[in-house]
């Protein structure tokens, strides 16, 4: 008998899914088909291309591609898309949780181990599914003292500005949420919120471990903040804009990593350290600290941080790519769309289809988000790798590398920039 | 007795404003089987208060109970990564109890089986030192590696862990056919596989600026404290039981004993591991001095008695000096016996270590004073 | 548990008053088989290092302490309560011992007596890197012990050897022995809440045996 329904029979199991397909058939059938009979009566349908759009006309347009690329195209020139599924959250979020796969995969393979083996029969892809399926079924359990609205606010905020952060990252020349003017500003004003949020909710917790924890996130991301900044100002003295966009498209010829290294070493720690990924890991050091701030979430909202720290990493992957390492620039390697299908389109025997809009995406665009792709990956491979060879590092060690050397030689990248302005090599009016 | 009577010195003090206690432990990845009671201003630690005694089984007093034989299987159960060290001076105090003579091939096997264990015992702590510093590529590869040898004792004595392998008056059974090949295979290549840490832990850069310089223990606390092993010869004070007292057949036997002078946690983390090598030499070396026959184990009368005696026994385990106090009183059962356990004498060393060190440094400090929580409780 | 051991302790103690010669005899089976074969050539055998460290105590203190064997390595005495803090400190600085091994307690109900072992080792001096030297001394025992507010005390060695910090701890929870003198008798392995008898004495028994 099974203990978590010590009742159980399948005859009543299956008793009760009948009864709920019963009552539902007869509800639908009694109530439901009068209703949409009423309101089909009651609306006056649309006439398009001189005919009247049934629901039978409808569903048969969905069918036909020719009618319905248009209207995806449309679709996808909407704030929604963006926001919703390609440069914005979907394509975030599918990147991030490959990510945490080849995270654990490269772990294992670096400490002769094999990982995740078994769930979905391929090397275990999807045992991220599953565990996210046990993170959903968990219960949440809030602590009695705890100042619980922030405490249920802060993870679902912390994911939030996550997608916050992303929606500012441009992936193909065009392709961004937000093309605003001051986007480097932006992403350090939203980066500014997340010790705001980590605090919250270590103080909401009102425990001992995450407020140590919290105090530990607040010490480091602000500390760590100011030779973030600092270190692509090169960049932006030398190109002459905040926006991303420009930035990216500024690096046609070469990137700036060539001219700023030490820049970019700079953006690469300081990125560990916001994104509190080993040797950065205090707020979150286990043997220290339990989990640091984490310790009291539980269920999905321990799930929801742990996506949005994901979510995070890729967008400061995203940053270090459009600063640095040329964006979306780079051979093209994308084929152009074969021109007979625009003119002719495709002969399937003795039918001839016609598809008005066919290229949806441009080369351009797919070639960008390609290399956006491959760069991106590759400098996540390098923020996954230091997990694997580096202990954590102390609090007092941290600041003092904050705080001295790592501004200290953002000064040196600012000098470099300056130079290079003046000396006429780059910059308005320069070689480049 | 019906009510407790709080002894003097358990008023609970009342604490400042700005000074948090924690309780770090006993559930809490970072302290194993205890609580350590920390008190910390900002990020100092200004009191601390080890609080063992969570897995306390009574050993001692449930050995009273049992004779000389039947405890053999559970006093082993205090370190069973270690369980030949920490039998080891209870067979040698019974031996001298009971009279009994090991033969010649029983004592190396018994040496190799102990210097085996130590291997095993240390690989186990070098893992979650390595956790304990974040480092999860140390705690991966000992953990795995530490199965070369598991699998050797498995040959040797029929048990993966727990193995019960040395019995007053020899060992249980002889090793089995080409066994000293194997050994030596696995040996070797364990020792280069050891050799392989030190790239990735102990010449990392950030390893050595977390662990050098903190927890300082010096020569002269590290001898009025009465720590052992690998916290004392950290501290510069050369002492193994081995060399100074040998038992069995360790002065017939070729080896070293490490010993650094500065006495912070990253020396008292290096000296376990360069330990490892010297069991591994000594095992080659004793597989080669090695009787290639002969018997293994006296024959015992049933129930054996000794007289009006005590015996005090010491071993160098994997942690240090381990001392057995055996008082007999002409019956079966032993009258008492005392295990003077390595961790337990370490333990008085954690208050001065993390008094003014920072919370970070806790962790390295704790595990660096290679202490084995089930051990200090018995 | 049984009179045996009270026995034994009054049988050594007129024989302890000439020391060299009667002491390996008392110990017929255990440590050596040479000695034991050829009972009138035992003294050149016996070890002579060892007789020096126990000759030592008995010139300095007399008949406050007994020698309770001399074996190779390991040299047995036995204080008074009065007695143990200054041969501690005469085993300090006169002997160079520098730790203290272990701390055993051991319950004797016969003798309404609780012996409190120490192991003195020596880590600085070279010559005393094998040697032991067993510190006997017996407290009083009652039957119904109060730990810490009853007759069962004995000055604590703290103060002296810093290592036993945390075996007299163990010692008092485990046979109530208080140490007069140790800044920290609190428990140290049992529960808070233990209300029971100290567990390692003889009349505490363990459920089922």
């Amino acid at each position: 008998m099974s203990v978590i329904a010590p009742n159980f029979k399948l005859s009543e199991f299956i008793k009760s899914i009948l009864d709920v397909g019963f009552w539902t058939l007869l509800i639908f059938v009694l109530i439901g088909l009068p209703l949409v009979f009423i309101v089909l009566f009651v609306i006056e349908m649309p006439v398009i291309n001189g005919e009247i759009l049934t629901p039978f006309l409808a569903l048969t347009w969905l069918a036909d591609p020719s009618r319905i690329l248009p209207i995806v195209k449309a679709f996808m020139t909407t704030d929604l898309f963006r926001i919703a599924a390609f440069p914005g959250f979907g394509f975030a979020a599918l990147i991030a949780a490959s990510t945490i796969f080849v995270e654990r995969k490269m772990m294992a393979k670096l400490q002769l181990r094999v990982g995740p083996f078994y769930c979905g029969k391929l090397e275990g892809i999807l045992q991220l599914m599953g565990d996210g399926l046990k993170l959903i079924s968990k219960e949440i359990i809030i602590p009695a003292k705890a100042d619980k609205p922030i405490f249920w606010a802060a993870p679902v905020l912390f994911v939030g500005t996550a997608a916050a952060f992303v929606a500012l990252i441009p992936v193909a020349p065009g392709w961004v949420v937000a093309d605003v003017d001051v986007g480097l500003l932006a992403v350090f004003a939203v980066i500014g919120f997340f010790p705001i949020i980590t605090i919250l909710s270590a103080w909401a917790a009102n425990s001992k471990f995450p407020f140590i924890g919290g105090i530990r996130a607040l010490f480091q991301m602000v500390s760590f903040e100011i030779p973030l900044i600092l270190s692509f100002l090169g960049v932006v003295i030398v190109t002459g804009t905040l926006n991303l966009s420009e930035i990216a498209a500024s690096q046609s010829s070469f990137p700036w990593i060539v001219f700023f290294p030490i820049g970019a070493i700079i953006f690469f720690i300081t990125m560990l350290a916001e994104l509190e990924r080993i040797p950065f890991d205090l707020p979150e050091a286990e043997s220290e600290i339990v989990a640091g701030w984490l310790t009291e979430l539980s269920g999905m909202l321990y799930g929801l941080v742990q996506f949005g720290t994901y979510l995070k990493l890729y967008a400061f992957a995203g940053l270090f790519v459009v600063i640095f390492l040329g964006g979306w620039n780079g051979p093209m390697i994308v084929p152009p769309f074969p021109a007979e299908i625009i003119t002719e389109g495709i002969q399937m025997g003795p039918v001839t289809a016609q598809f008005p809009g066919l290229p949806v995406f441009t080369q351009e665009m797919l070639n960008g988000t390609i290399w956006f792709v491959i760069k991106t990956v590759g400098v996540i491979f390098f923020i996954i790798l230091p997990r694997g060879v580096f202990p954590r590092i102390r609090v007092d060690m941290l600041l003092d590398l904050g705080w001295t050397k790592l501004i200290g030689l953002a000064f040196v990248n600012i000098f470099i920039a300056l130079g290079l302005l003046y000396a006429g090599i780059l910059g308005p009016g320069g070689l480049f | 007795m019906s009510t407790p009577i709080l002894p003097p010195g358990l008023a609970i003090q009342k604490a400042d404003e700005r000074i948090m206690t924690l309780n770090v432990g006993p559930q809490h990845p970072g302290s194993g089987h205890m609580r350590i009671i920390v008190q910390i201003d900002g990020d100092y630690i200004v009191a601390c208060d080890p609080d063992p005694g969570y897995v306390h089984r009574g050993e001692e007093k449930m050995a009273e109970y049992r004779n000389y034989v039947l405890n053999v299987p559970h006093l082993e159960r205090p370190v069973i990564h270690d369980s030949c060290n920490v039998l080891y001076p209870y067979v040698l105090g019974v031996e001298e109890l009971l009279g009994l003579e090991v033969t010649e091939r029983a004592k190396y096997i018994r040496v190799i089986a102990a210097e085996l264990n130590r291997c095993v015992y240390t690989m186990y702590w070098l893992a979650i030192y390595g956790i304990f510093l974040g480092h999860s590529t140390m705690f991966m590869w000992p953990a795995g590696d530490r199965e070369l040898l598991i699998d050797l004792l498995e040959k040797m004595t029929g048990a993966r862990v727990t193995h019960s392998y040395f019995i007053p008056g020899g060992i249980r059974n002889d090793l089995p056919a080409n066994f000293e090949d194997v050994c030596l295979r696995q040996v070797n290549y364990f020792e280069k596989r050891i050799k392989e840490y030190a790239d990735v832990f102990y010449e990392n850069p950030i390893l050595i600026s977390r662990t050098e310089k903190t927890g300082v223990l010096t020569r002269e606390n590290a001898i009025r404290l009465g720590t052992t092993g690998s916290v004392l010869r950290a501290s510069g004070v050369d002492y193994d039981v081995r060399k100074k007292e040998p038992y069995d057949v360790y002065d017939e036997l070729d080896f070293e004993t490490n010993v650094m002078k500065s006495g912070d946690s990253y020396a008292r983390s290096r000296i376990p591991w360069l330990d490892m090598m010297e069991s591994c030499r000594i095992i080659r070396d004793a597989l080669q001095k090695m009787p290639k026959s002969g018997s293994v184990r006296v024959k015992l009368k049933p129930n054996p008695k000794g007289g009006f005696d005590s015996v005090y026994k010491r071993v160098e385990s994997g942690r240090g000096a381990l001392g057995c106090y055996i008082v007999s009183d002409k019956k079966p059962e032993p009258y008492r016996v005392k295990l003077s356990v390595p961790s337990f004498r370490n333990l008085i060393a954690l208050p001065h270590l993390l008094i003014g060190e920072k919370l970070g440094n806790m962790p390295s400090t704790y595990w660096s004073l290679n202490y084995w929580p089930v051990e200090a409780d018995r | 548990m049984s009179s045996e051991p009270k026995k034994e302790a009054v049988e050594k103690k007129p024989e302890d008053s000439k020391p060299t010669n009667d002491k390996t005899t008392e110990k017929p089976a255990a440590t050596k088989p040479a000695p034991k074969k050829v009972p009138p050539k035992e003294e050149p055998e016996l070890p002579a290092f060892e007789k020096g460290i126990a000759d030592k105590i008995i010139e300095n203190f007399g008949e406050k302490t007994t020698i309770s064997f001399v074996k190779p390595d390991r040299v047995g005495i036995k204080v008074g309560r009065d007695a143990v803090h200054d041969v501690a400190e005469f085993a300090r600085d006169v002997l160079n011992y520098d730790h203290v091994d272990s701390v055993s307690g051991v319950d004797y109900p016969a003798d309404k007596e609780i012996e409190v072992v120490y192991h003195l080792s020596s880590y600085t001096d070279p010559t005393l890197s094998r040697q032991i030297l067993e510190l006997a001394t017996r407290a009083q025992r009652e039957d119904k012990p109060i730990p810490g507010n009853d007759a069962t005390r004995l000055p604590s060695l703290r103060d002296i050897f810093y290592s036993v910090e945390f075996h007299e701890r163990e010692v008092f929870e485990m046979l109530g022995v208080y140490f007069e003198g140790h800044p920290d008798n609190r428990r140290l392995l049992l529960p808070e809440d233990w209300a029971d008898l100290p567990p390692l004495r003889k009349d505490f028994r363990n459920k089922g045996r």
